[in-house]
């Protein structure tokens, strides 16, 4: 009963998302795009914070790299957008892996942390324009437009519908992982590490594997992110942004989809609606964000099930 | 060899306020085991807080040796309140609550005061007064010591001692260190676990307000933003000390202030926050729990 309401739900968000530019000007569209790449990031940041419980607060740093990929690959060697996809995905995967493999072990607060610091290098890497390709702190400009099969992606539609696409796969992508013996392993990881050692799971390697997972799927929505402004910039991608990725996760309720996009929009799209108010809106947001978490600690729209999943009950 | 002591002279004064502004990290986190987000602002916010009312009181011509450390006081008094009710407000609500909810309230508490600041005395830096402390400097073999730089070391060093002998040598103080083992057991002890955790927060915001004096007086510009900066720096001395142990956040302070200045004075600038962070993780990397941290059981 209750799965085929979840299902109902979703069937009308997807229909909301499909018929949206249709609705939309152009303001309001690019809006829906960026809220569309934003989602992503937060689902894969979901990933590694929510569903494996490692605290991550460094995750744009995978988003950027996805980006600057793209806009380098692009810019400076003439790749194609849809042949920079790979590198941006496989190259922020690596990364995750690489810088999370000396450090999986750190207790919670240290790994955050750790994690922090890592973006906060990248950001300063960006900066000071190392190796003269990442354009200093003005970023890089004139990204060319992507096609597919001579369809050339230029509209505002076009991005949009781009990006509703990856939004698709990255639902199908988490459901494939809810359901699998991994995303079994990340819950009982989560819940209780060192009793699921005890029965066999090698939390490292699943820990590693969460880490990659939310990696690349971070730095496909930075392909999107680059295409979509047709620019990338140290700012977007700094550690205030992982902070704001971190916060949607919580403040939307920790492997809850709907939270997460809930949390998406509270974060990303409410600070456009309230653009008239800009001085005041953080303010407010800070307010906000304290009223939630008293009110409702474990997020907006938490996850519905308990200590084991329920599609092992139903079995 | 001069850039050397003078890179050492410097380090240590940057190092003395990390150190102030890591305990007030150091100690929320040892008794409640919050990453307290919001102290950075509060740091911030002191510096504001102790323009106001140095401007106030130079205006009313008292002499400047009162003036001074009647805003020390004066500040520390308002920032410890102000704490006081921060934890009131946004964190005894979760004690019981998942842990990252916590850290998200501090976080949004952090957002409220930063942009809180920024609301009141507008988004561009303000200048603090270059008269109040006497630029007074003293020249050493080609090494210079400024009269600001050795309050800083001098004051810092005793309220470090004084903090030290109040946390080891008092009755308060053990029940402090108590509830840092176990709340639980403290509890039974009959300790009033509330009252501690409001006295730290009392003597966390207090050094910190000191750390934003010496911040403005020091650098002589403020700014709204600047709370995340310095914040995240002290944070970042309070764990490579050991977070939650006094002594590690004195030493990371430190260790953290010279490795700066010795960045600065020999490599470059711009990279100085990479090299921070860069240090952090080969410190975690070999000690997981910092240099002073014990090795902590994770279950029982």
């Amino acid at each position: 009963m209750d799965n085929k309401k979840t299902l109902i739900g979703f069937l009308i968000f997807i229909i909301f998302l499909i018929v949206f530019p249709f609705m939309a000007n152009s303001r309001w569209l690019a809006v829906g795009t960026t809220f569309i790449i934003y989602s992503i990031v937060a689902l894969s940041q979901d990933i590694v914070l929510g569903r494996a419980g490692m605290f991550d607060m460094g995750h744009a740093l995978f988003f950027g790299l996805g980006a600057y990929s793209t806009a380098i690959l692009n810019t400076v060697y003439n790749v194609p957008v849809m042949w920079t996809i790979p590198v941006a995905v496989l190259l922020p995967m690596v990364f995750g892996v690489l810088l999370a493999a000396p450090i999986i072990h750190l207790r919670g607060d240290y790994l955050l942390v750790t994690t922090i610091g890592f973006n906060i290098v990248f950001e300063q890497v960006l900066k000071n324009n190392l190796f003269g390709i990442t354009g200093g702190p003005n970023g890089i400009f004139g990204i060319g437009v992507p096609s597919i099969f001579g369809f050339q992606i230029m509209t505002q539609q076009s991005i949009y519908y781009m990006s509703f696409v990856v939004l698709m796969l990255t639902f199908f992508i988490i459901r494939n992982l809810e359901t699998s013996k991994i995303g079994r392993a990340l819950h009982y990881l989560n819940e209780d590490s060192l009793a699921a050692e005890c029965v066999g799971i090698n939390t490292r390697f699943y820990r590693l594997y969460a880490f990659g997972l939310g990696a690349a799927l971070a730095g496909l929505a930075g392909v999107l992110f680059a295409v979509q402004y047709a620019a990338v910039s140290p700012e977007a991608f700094s550690f205030i942004q992982s902070v704001l990725f971190f916060t949607i996760v919580i403040v939307g309720g920790p492997s809850s989809i709907p939270g997460i996009l809930i949390g998406t929009f509270v974060m990303f799209v409410l600070p456009e609606i309230f653009r008239q108010f800009a001085t005041a809106r953080y303010f407010v947001f800070g307010i906000a964000m304290i009223l939630t978490m008293i009110l409702r600690p474990r997020g907006v729209w938490p996850a519905k099930f308990g200590r084991i999943p329920k599609y092992i009950m139903k079995d | 060899m001069e850039i050397f002591f003078q890179q050492l002279i410097n380090g240590l004064t940057i190092g003395s306020i990390y150190a102030l502004v890591a305990l007030g990290y150091t100690m929320v986190y040892g008794v409640m085991k919050l990453i307290n987000f919001a102290h950075g602002d509060l740091v911030a916010l002191s510096a504001y807080i102790g323009l106001v009312i140095m401007m106030q009181l130079t205006g009313a011509s008292i002499p400047n040796y009162i003036v001074i450390p009647a805003v020390f006081i004066i500040t520390a008094i308002v920032i410890a309140i102000i704490g006081v009710i921060l934890e009131r407000i946004a964190y005894r609500p979760l004690r019981h609550a998942p842990r990252l909810s916590a850290v998200v309230s501090a976080l949004g508490a952090g957002m409220v005061i930063q942009n809180g600041i920024m609301l009141i005395w507008g988004p561009r830096p303000k200048i603090y007064p270059s008269d109040v402390v006497p630029a007074v400097y003293w020249n050493i073999g080609g090494v210079s010591i400024g009269l600001m730089q050795l309050i800083i070391l001098v004051l810092s060093l005793i309220l470090m001692v004084v903090l030290y002998i109040f946390v080891n040598k008092t009755k308060i103080g053990t029940a402090i260190r108590a509830s840092a083992i176990d709340q639980l057991a403290a509890k039974l002890m009959g300790i009033d676990v509330n009252k501690i955790i409001v006295m730290i927060f009392v003597i966390g915001s207090s050094l910190g307000s000191v750390g934003g004096l010496f911040i403005g007086m020091y650098y002589k510009g403020i700014y709204f933003n600047m709370g995340w900066i310095y914040g995240l720096n002290a944070f970042v001395a309070a764990i490579i000390g050991g977070i939650g142990n006094i002594p590690g956040a004195m030493l990371g302070g430190m260790l953290l202030g010279l490795f700066n200045a010795f960045i600065a004075g020999y490599v470059s600038t711009t990279w100085a926050d990479a090299f921070t962070y860069i240090l952090l993780i080969i410190i975690l990397i070999f000690r997981p729990t910092g240099i002073l941290g014990e090795r902590v059981a994770e279950k029982v």
